[in-house]
């Protein structure tokens, strides 16, 4: 029997579905699991166990690059955890967004990880893997026929932005990972995914009402950040009908109607919607009961299916290479001049290596202590001590944008301006080299909304038995 | 003379939500605070839009009575990683609002 049959075999009840257990054994797979926790996860009998992988919010680089956003050792030591606590309790086990990103080569390296995993721990099982790459050619029609919308402000996608994306994926939902379990997966390896499909799918697929199932999904997906306090620890999600727990398995990290609801706001623009592939849900009917000291039942959330599926879509594009000059500065007269001194000494780079760097590059500079982390409108009342500048150049090669940064660390070193006291240079170097190339540079070509007849071409489902 | 925000919030906290939109959560200690918050017009989209150099259409206000909270959503200036961009997550763009008397 595969692993959702004998699911449904387990919840069946003689009065209607049995509460369905939960574990959500990481919010972001790859840096540690925290093990007191999970092993208490386990011992409470979880049906399956999910992780989700992704994010956005590092930035367009591990999607642009396809390198994965975490250590490999830490990622392998992480799946092996997972995959043979799995194993053991032969449960499901679902992992979202593989390797940060979820597009092919992400996908790729987590599946070749299981694949190692399971030879070495003599492990077997069905694995499925779900690709999220979008079709150029689907993106392009869509485009044509006005299908596309930008998720915020972002200039409305090209064809020409498809084009030069290094990767484009889309977010799948709980359909893909529906079809991976009905093809006989015992484990389920996803590219990129919406974070609540790894932990709705299998209740969608059970029976269990879609509103309550999501908005579990929705808070779980975090593992125990919904707490107080908040932490990486397991968490237990028990689904029952209506309603559902939520249950730390870490017994300082209490789940209280505060701090759960307090969590739908978090990294989501409204905290009354969440926009699915396959539909909404609501949350402004949501209820939060407190069970016990540690314990929250949550109930009330409403879903309403799509009229159109929609998928949205992330693409990078890599814009350069990137150089950066690292120096400190502590002359109070210089501090006070840096954000003048700064664009005059650019403009000298600019005249200086306009024979030598045959190309255009892009100059960003930033003065920590005054404003290298917010734009204020205003300098401060009162300069500080020391300042951190940090000069950015992003150019064609890296070979030229080292050049520029090289040309730029001298000149800044040695740029006089009205005042200057300390004529023996301008900055503090703590190592040299202070010129430091980062590699290529990406920006977000594609963070938009997709509307789409189908889903299933989108997102192929591939088993192999392990 | 009115009473400084972060007296009164025990979370003051931005981070991104998705690469193109930059959300403040402020929750509360009490209802007296949120209600106090609620109500105040240093907290509205024009005044938000004055601190992040953005026009007020591009400011949402959510109220959040569940958890006592109040959600501003705004536009990116930068998406988020994208070249000149400052925070790539968006967590340390709270600032301003620790200066903000209600």
């Amino acid at each position: 029997m595969n692993a959702i049959d004998t699911l449904r075999s387990q919840v069946k009840g003689a009065e209607g579905l049995l509460p369905l257990r939960v574990l959500s054994a990481s919010g972001q797979l790859g840096y540690g699991v925290p093990e007191e926790a999970f092993a208490e996860g386990l011992r409470r009998k979880p049906h399956f166990i999910g992780a989700d992988m992704g994010s956005i919010d590092p930035g367009p680089y591990y999607l642009g690059s396809g390198n994965i956003a975490t250590s490999e050792a830490q990622t392998r030591g992480d799946l092996k955890r997972l995959l043979t606590a799995a194993r053991s309790l032969k449960v499901p086990l679902i992992i979202g967004t593989a390797g940060c990103a979820g597009a092919k080569p992400h996908l790729e390296s987590v599946l070749q990880m299981v694949r190692e995993i399971a030879r070495e721990e003599d492990l077997h099982f069905n694995l499925a893997s779900i690709g999220a790459d979008m079709p150029r050619e689907v993106v392009k029609k869509a485009i044509n026929n006005g299908q596309v919308q930008a998720l915020g402000a972002i200039p409305a996608l090209t064809a020409h932005d498809v084009d030069e994306s290094t990767h484009i994926v889309g977010q799948m939902g709980i359909e893909a990972f529906q079809r991976a379990l009905n093809a006989g997966a015992d484990v389920v390896i996803a590219g990129r995914a919406c974070d609540t499909a790894v932990y709705a799918a299998i209740p969608g697929m059970l029976g269990y009402p879609l509103g309550p199932a999501m908005h579990m999904a929705k808070i779980v997906e975090c593992a125990s950040l919904c707490t107080t306090p908040g932490g990486r620890d397991a968490l237990l999600a028990t689904l029952d009908g209506d309603s559902f727990t939520v249950d730390s398995m870490n017994p300082i990290r209490h789940a209280s109607p505060m701090s759960v609801a307090a969590h739908s706001l978090y990294e989501q623009d409204d905290p009354y919607h969440v926009y699915e592939p396959e539909g909404t849900l609501h949350l402004d009917s949501a209820r939060y009961e407190q069970v016990n000291t540690h314990m929250t039942r949550i109930s009330g959330a409403r879903w309403e299916p799509a009229k159109h599926w929609t998928v949205k879509i992330e693409g990078a594009a890599k814009v350069g290479e990137r150089a950066l000059m690292l120096a400190g500065c502590a002359d109070p007269r210089a501090i006070a001049a840096m954000k003048q001194i700064l664009p005059a000494v650019e403009k000298t780079v600019r005249e200086l290596t306009q024979h030598t760097v045959k190309e255009s590059f892009e100059v960003y500079h930033r003065v920590y202590g005054i404003d290298g982390v917010f734009n204020w409108p205003t300098p401060p009342a009162v300069m500080p001590r020391e300042v951190f500048v940090m000069v950015e150049i992003i150019a064609r090669t890296a070979e030229a944008a080292k050049s520029v940064a090289t040309v730029f660390k001298q000149f800044l070193l040695h740029h006089g301006f009205p005042g200057r006291i300390s004529t023996g240079g301008n900055l503090a170097f703590p190592f040299t080299p202070p010129e430091v190339v980062t590699g290529p540079a990406y920006r977000f070509s594609a963070y938009h909304v997709m509307q789409v007849d189908a889903l299933e071409p989108l997102f192929p489902v591939t088993i192999e038995s392990l | 003379m009115g009473i400084k925000l972060i007296e009164i919030a025990k979370v003051i906290r931005s981070k991104n939500a998705g690469p193109t939109k930059l959300t403040l959560d402020l929750l509360f200690n009490d209802e007296a605070g949120y209600q106090m918050a609620l109500a105040s017009e240093a907290l509205k989209p024009a005044a938000i839009a004055s601190y992040y150099g953005l026009q007020s259409q591009q400011v949402q206000f959510i109220a959040y009575p569940q958890a006592l909270a109040i959600k501003i959503a705004m536009d990116r200036k930068i998406v988020a990683g994208n070249p000149g961009d400052k925070d790539v997550y968006g967590a340390q763009q709270h600032s301003p609002l620790l200066e903000i008397t209600l």
